[in-house]
This record gives structure tokens, C-alpha cells and sequence, in this order.
């Protein structure tokens, strides 16, 4: 099989946007991708958790591009709860290496804010199993403060220690121009802001904001000069939370990464350009456990000494565009490699991106890495 | 002189405000037991800056409200009621849906009968426009004197953030020839967009909101817009006004669209009334208004900038006259309003409110 590129890479700033539309969204990025390659992708992917959802719009592929004015181009749409992004990527590279594309661009994109909180909200939680745990009123955050509680009490972690996490992300946000929540928050403020389901607090989580991205992958002939290689992506799903063991591992995460980690040349994973699922601090943290940066339960200790992770602020300052925020990931680790990214550049092999939904009911990884 | 040319050609240079009046009922409600109820978050109190809120009681609605605000008013102008050739009421809450309250109130204050007279509605801001259409009335020479009342019980879905400011009251004006009234306007001028913000269907008992959609694109967007089309208007600066009052859904929003726009917090809180009373819709600003009012001193410039969901913006420059000082003592004033008062629990709160359906 050929080899699959990321060739180009566009954002749009993270927040309400009153004013845009699911298809303006799209239609940003598109534009600005246009610009960057001077033509048209031979295959369209968008991933969008919540189109249907939120803007009543199926088949939003094809709809974009009507839009954008495009013929004659395959286009699909991909969702995968929160992991829409990254597995619209698995997909492309798929098409890539099989030849049966050479230019295929990847749109992640949602529109958040045409609704109150409460319908996104009770959206939002029909990524869990609606008949089993959506009708029981078991939502994302109510799950994942399960989840701080126990790791609190089985790793005598505290809520400062917790805290490390969006103290971090929101003062790594401060320099990402495409950021929602761009301003630095203390451990104070962390213990102190509203309470959203206890332990979780309001800076616990991530916002609700309108975003896209846009990746462009492509195969070697179709390559840009500047370009990250999609070594690998793996997958996997998980049993439901109320069926595990022990709540505090992520158990589709460590499928997924055991079947990639033989990829990962000798290097240190700690020095390893990395991107995270955080949508509440305590997946940031079980994520870099699940991965092996750190032992079971310390992982709150080596926040601060990596300096390479989730430098566009994660799901919690950056925002959590939900299907788009796999390809946020990507674009910035792209930028972050080659042109340098939020006042940081990293001059590494390799990036690992995590992505996963609700309680890891799927994870997806994609390593990546200069080439 | 060109500049006051320009100013002295706008139509509602010819008229003024003869007299003001308020209303707030005497029952309250702490913000901190509507929270505490429902389990809010007790920071949203200070991040709103509401306080208390006032509760019209079960005898009390649009009307009787309306009422004693525009007698006050009426009282204050020194006119007779049969002189006044148009009667408004702006209200999102009046008892009947169909059947005028300007009507009763008209006749409860035994105003002529060859008048026109109607319920405007547009959201917390009709109010403000029956105080503009009054004043072009005047200043065509088609009525003498005309009265312009905000009224309302807000409306509150229990358990809303809006609960825990949504209240009652009423403010009204009487406007009347610049000659013989105790502020003149300056200008007037209206920003008005199709802006979904906030609404309440037909038969619904209470409104819904669009959350954070009813903050930037909304409330400050617009308010914004109309202050600085009335600052370019008429060649003003924020420096020029002794006061600015804008429309105040809670404390906080008032604050902080007026430091958008450059005016100090000095200049905005003598016309806050929001954090003791709650949200009178309707009479919102126009109670900061006539808050100011009760106080203001010859010459001193006033800005009054009402909001309504919808949504709309007026901006309005006010200049006081010497006969100002006679008619602040011949009502009762805002802040004694405000000072008057009992308070009252949830429970006795969903009584007078109708929150609580029984069958009769």
C-alpha cells in the first residue's frame, strides 16, 4: 500500500459563531484551503457528530458541495460520536493508500450554538447508549465525575492534583489564535467554579463552540513540500462503563494503543509531540496512563513537564467542536511541526493524537510523523 | 452653529418630559432563596448582580401598576388629564390578551376620551417606544399632551436563570411642549433588527431565551449601536452626559455596555435600579430614568438607551430644565419606592405570581 500525507492544514477560531452557518463553516476552511493547494480534493470527507442533531441536516457532504460549487466528487460523511474527526482521517488515509484517491480532504465541523445548552446538552449525551443509559438520564459528565470520584479515592489523587490539567491547557490556549477560552485559569479557580456534576467543575469541562477544520490528505505524488506521514491509526471500542472493572482505566484507548505502540521507532513517548482527549480534565489525565507516559495514578505529577502536550489548549481551553476537533488536533500538531504553533515549535519525530468518545466507547490514534 | 442648527431641527427638540412616575410593588424576594430553591450555582448572584427582586402581589398586575406610576406622572406634569391626547402602554404581560390596558388606565385617570390610545408590545422596550411615538405626536401638533407607561409582571419559566431577576414594576411619563417640561429631548433615534434573543409564544405561560445569544448579539449589539448612531447624530461624547441609563435585565449588563462605549461607572450607577428590584422589563430603564430624574439638576444631560428582545435599541438624549426641582418632590420617588418593602418566601412568591395552578 502507498503511503498517506497530511499536505495541508486549515482552522477556523473556535466560538459562537451567531452569525455563520453549518455550510459557511465549511466553506471558510474550504476557501482557505483552495488558497493553500490552488485546486480541488478528488474525494470530500466531513465528519460532523451533530448535523443532524443540531442543524437537521443529513448527508451534510453532499449538501457542502452544493455549496461550495463542486461536481462530481465523492463525498461522505463520517460519525463516530467524538471521535468523528480522527476516524474521518483513518478513513482518508484508507482511500489514500488504496489508490482510489489522491487528494482527499477531510472537513471536521460543527455547529454547536443554534440551540440552549440544555438541547446540546441532552444531545451531546446521546453518544452513550440511548436506550440503555441516555433514558436513564446517565450523561457524559455525570459518567466522567464517576470516574474523577474513584480515581480520587483509589490513587489518593486531590483536586489540586486534578487541577494541573486545565491550569495547563487554559495557559497553553493563551497562544493559540484559533482558541475558544484563550485566557489562564488558577487551581483556585479551577476548586471554585460552578459545579457541573460533582467533582467536575465548571473548568472541569469543555465549552460548547462552533468550529471547522481541514486537513488535506494526499498520497506521495500528490505531496506537499511540507508534510506530516500518517504512519499508522488504530481503533477500538469498549464495554459500556457500568460493565468494567476498573472505571479509571480507558480500555479502548489501551486496545488501540497496543496494537500502534510497535510502530513508535525507540523514541521517549514523553518527548513525543501529543494531543489528548480531554473533554473532562480526568480523561486528559487517564489518557496519558492509558499510553504509558505515566504509572496508574501519577500522571497528575508529569502534566507540568510536558511541554509538547495538547499545546493548542485541548478540548478544554482550545474547545471541543465535537466532529471537528480530531482534525483541530491534527492541524495543530501539523503547524506545531512545521511552522511552529502557539509559540512553540517542535522539532521531534513524532506526534501521537488521541481521540475518544464518552467514557472511551471508541478511541481512535493516529501517529504521525515528519517527514 | 450649525451644529445647534441641526439639533434644533429635530422634530422631538420640540418636546419634553413634564412629568415622571414610578411604581414598584412593596413585596421582595431574595435572589439567594429563588437559588437556593433550585440548586444554582450562589456565585450566578454576585456574577449577575441581583439581589432582591419585587413581587407585584396578587392583587397587582400590569395595570394597577401602570396606573399609579402615571398618576405620579400626571401629578409631577401638572396637566390636566383631559388635555392628554394619547395614552401607550408597553407591556409583555397585560392581564387580558385581547382588550387594551391603556384603556382602563386611560379612564382610571380620567383622561379625555378623544385620544388615541393602544397596548404596544415589543418585548422590554415598548414602553420606550410609546414614549417616542407620544413625543412625534407632540411634536406634529397633533395631541397637546400624551402619557407613555411601561408596565409588567414578568413572567419567569421556575427555575430559569431569568427567575432570578424576571419581577414587576412600572414607570410612566407624561410628554408634553418643551416649554413647559422639566427635561427636553435632544434626539431620539431607534436600531431595530429581526434578532431571535428571547420570546414567548402565543399561550405560553412563560418565555424562553437563547442563553449567551441574548448577551453580544443582542443586548449589546444593539444598545451599542443606537448610543453611537445618537452620539454621531447629535456631535456628542460620552463626556457630554452627566448620566447614562441603559435598559437593565441584571446589574452587571448595564456596567459593562456602558464601559464598551466609554461612559464611566459613576455616570451609570445613579440610574441602576436592577440588583434591589429585579428586572421590570418594560420599565427597566425608564425606572433608571426616572430615578435620575428624581435627582437631576438644571442642565445636566441625561442618556437613556431601553433594550427589547427582538430586538431594539432606543437611545435617547434628555436635557434638564429648571423646572425640574418643583416637580421632584410631588410624587414618590424611586429610591423611596425601592425602601418600601416586605419580604416574602418562594412559597408566598409562586402564591402572588400564579405560579401555583389551582382550580376556582
Amino acid at each position: 500500500m502507498s503511503k498517506a500525507f497530511i499536505s495541508a492544514v486549515c482552522m477556523t477560531k473556535i466560538g459562537r459563531h451567531f452569525k455563520l452557518g453549518i455550510k459557511n463553516l465549511i466553506h471558510e476552511v474550504t476557501a482557505c484551503m483552495e488558497e493553500k493547494i490552488g485546486s480541488r480534493p478528488d474525494y470530500l470527507i466531513v465528519a460532523s457528530t451533530f448535523s443532524a442533531l443540531q442543524t437537521h441536516q443529513l448527508d451534510v457532504a453532499s449538501i457542502a458541495t452544493q455549496y461550495l460549487g463542486w461536481s462530481n466528487i465523492p463525498s461522505i460523511r463520517v460519525e463516530t460520536g467524538e471521535t468523528s474527526g480522527i476516524a474521518a482521517l483513518e478513513l482518508a488515509q484508507y482511500i489514500v493508500r488504496s489508490g482510489a484517491a489522491s487528494k482527499v480532504l477531510v472537513i471536521g465541523v460543527e455547529k454547536m450554538t443554534e440551540y440552549p445548552s440544555n438541547k446540546v446538552n441532552a444531545d451531546y449525551a446521546k453518544i452513550l447508549d440511548y436506550d440503555t443509559e441516555y433514558v436513564r438520564n446517565i450523561t457524559p459528565p455525570s459518567y466522567a465525575a464517576l470516574v474523577m470520584k474513584e480515581y480520587m479515592r483509589k490513587y489518593g489523587a486531590t483536586r489540586d492534583d486534578i487541577a494541573e490539567w486545565p491550569v495547563k491547557m487554559h495557559a497553553n490556549a493563551v497562544n493559540n489564535p484559533y482558541a475558544q477560552l484563550r485566557f489562564p485559569v488558577s487551581k483556585e479557580a479551577v476548586s471554585n467554579a460552578m459545579v457541573i456534576s460533582e467533582p467536575i467543575t465548571l473548568l472541569d469541562a469543555f465549552p460548547i463552540g462552533d468550529g471547522a477544520a481541514a486537513v488535506l490528505v494526499t498520497n506521495e505524488s500528490a505531496r506537499s513540500k511540507d508534510a506530516l506521514e500518517i504512519v499508522a491509526t488504530a481503533a477500538a471500542t469498549a464495554p459500556p462503563l457500568y460493565l468494567r472493572e476498573d472505571i479509571t482505566e480507558l480500555p479502548a484507548t489501551k486496545a488501540a494503543w497496543a496494537s500502534l505502540k510497535r510502530k513508535l521507532d525507540a523514541c521517549k513517548l514523553s518527548e513525543v509531540a501529543l494531543q489528548v482527549h480531554d473533554s473532562y480534565s480526568i480523561y486528559g489525565i487517564l489518557a496519558l496512563e492509558a499510553v504509558g507516559i505515566s504509572e496508574k495514578g501519577k500522571a497528575c505529577q508529569v502534566i507540568p513537564n510536558l511541554e509538547y502536550l495538547n499545546v493548542g489548549g485541548g478540548l478544554k481551553a482550545r474547545g471541543h467542536p465535537v466532529g471537528a476537533t480530531g482534525l483541530y488536533q491534527v492541524a495543530e500538531t501539523y503547524e506545531l511541526m512545521l511552522e511552529g504553533f502557539a509559540g512553540k515549535q517542535y522539532g521531534g519525530e513524532y506526534a501521537l493524537i488521541h481521540s475518544m468518545s464518552g467514557s472511551d466507547y471508541n478511541a481512535r490514534l493516529a501517529l504521525l510523523r515528519r517527514w | 452653529m450649525l451644529e445647534g442648527f441641526k439639533i434644533l431641527s429635530r422634530p422631538e427638540a420640540r418636546v419634553g418630559v413634564l412629568g415622571w412616575g414610578a411604581y414598584i410593588p412593596r413585596q421582595r424576594l431574595r435572589a439567594s432563596e429563588i437559588a437556593g430553591l433550585w440548586g444554582f450555582e450562589p456565585s450566578i448572584i454576585k456574577a449577575l448582580w441581583i439581589e432582591e427582586k419585587a413581587v407585584a402581589a396578587a392583587d397587582e398586575d400590569a395595570v394597577t401598576m401602570g396606573w399609579y406610576a402615571a398618576k405620579s406622572a400626571i401629578t409631577r406634569a401638572g396637566v390636566d388629564p383631559q388635555e392628554i391626547g394619547a395614552v401607550f402602554v408597553g407591556t409583555e404581560s397585560k392581564p387580558y390578551a385581547v382588550k387594551p390596558s391603556a384603556t382602563i388606565i386611560a379612564d382610571a385617570l380620567n383622561v379625555s376620551s378623544k385620544k388615541l390610545s393602544t397596548d404596544m408590545e415589543f418585548a422590554c422596550r415598548a414602553g420606550s417606544e410609546g414614549l417616542r411615538i407620544a413625543t412625534a405626536l407632540v411634536a406634529s401638533g397633533t395631541i397637546k399632551y400624551g402619557l407613555a407607561i411601561g408596565s409588567d409582571t414578568a413572567q419567569a419559566n421556575p427555575g430559569d436563570v431569568l427567575e432570578l431577576t424576571a419581577s414587576s414594576g412600572a414607570a410612566a411619563y407624561v410628554v408634553g411642549p418643551a416649554e413647559e417640561a422639566a427635561a427636553r429631548f435632544e434626539g431620539m433615534v431607534t436600531y431595530i433588527t429581526d434578532t431571535p434573543d428571547f420570546w414567548r409564544r402565543d399561550c405560553s405561560h412563560y418565555p424562553l431565551h437563547g442563553e449567551g445569544f441574548t448577551g453580544d448579539p443582542a443586548y449589546f449589539h444593539h444598545i451599542m449601536t443606537s448610543v453611537k448612531m445618537l452620539m454621531e447624530e447629535l456631535g456628542l461624547r460620552p463626556e457630554d452626559f452627566d448620566y447614562a441609563v441603559f435598559h437593565q435585565p441584571n446589574g452587571k449588563f448595564p456596567l459593562r455596555v456602558g464601559k464598551k462605549l466609554g461612559f464611566p461607572k459613576e455616570k451609570i450607577l445613579p440610574g441602576i435600579v436592577t440588583p434591589w428590584i429585579g428586572n421590570t422589563y418594560n420599565a427597566s430603564a425608564l425606572l433608571g430614568l426616572a430615578k435620575v430624574l428624581d435627582s437631576a439638576k438644571p442642565g445636566q444631560r441625561i442618556l437613556v438607551a431601553p433594550f427589547g428582545s427582538g430586538a431594539g435599541s432606543d437611545a435617547m438624549s434628555i436635557i434638564v430644565t429648571d423646572r425640574i426641582i418643583e416637580r421632584q418632590e410631588k410624587a414618590p420617588k424611586v429610591e423611596e419606592l425601592i425602601a418600601r418593602k416586605k419580604y416574602i418566601s418562594y412559597a408566598q412568591y409562586a402564591r402572588s405570581r400564579h405560579i401555583i395552578r389551582r382550580i376556582v
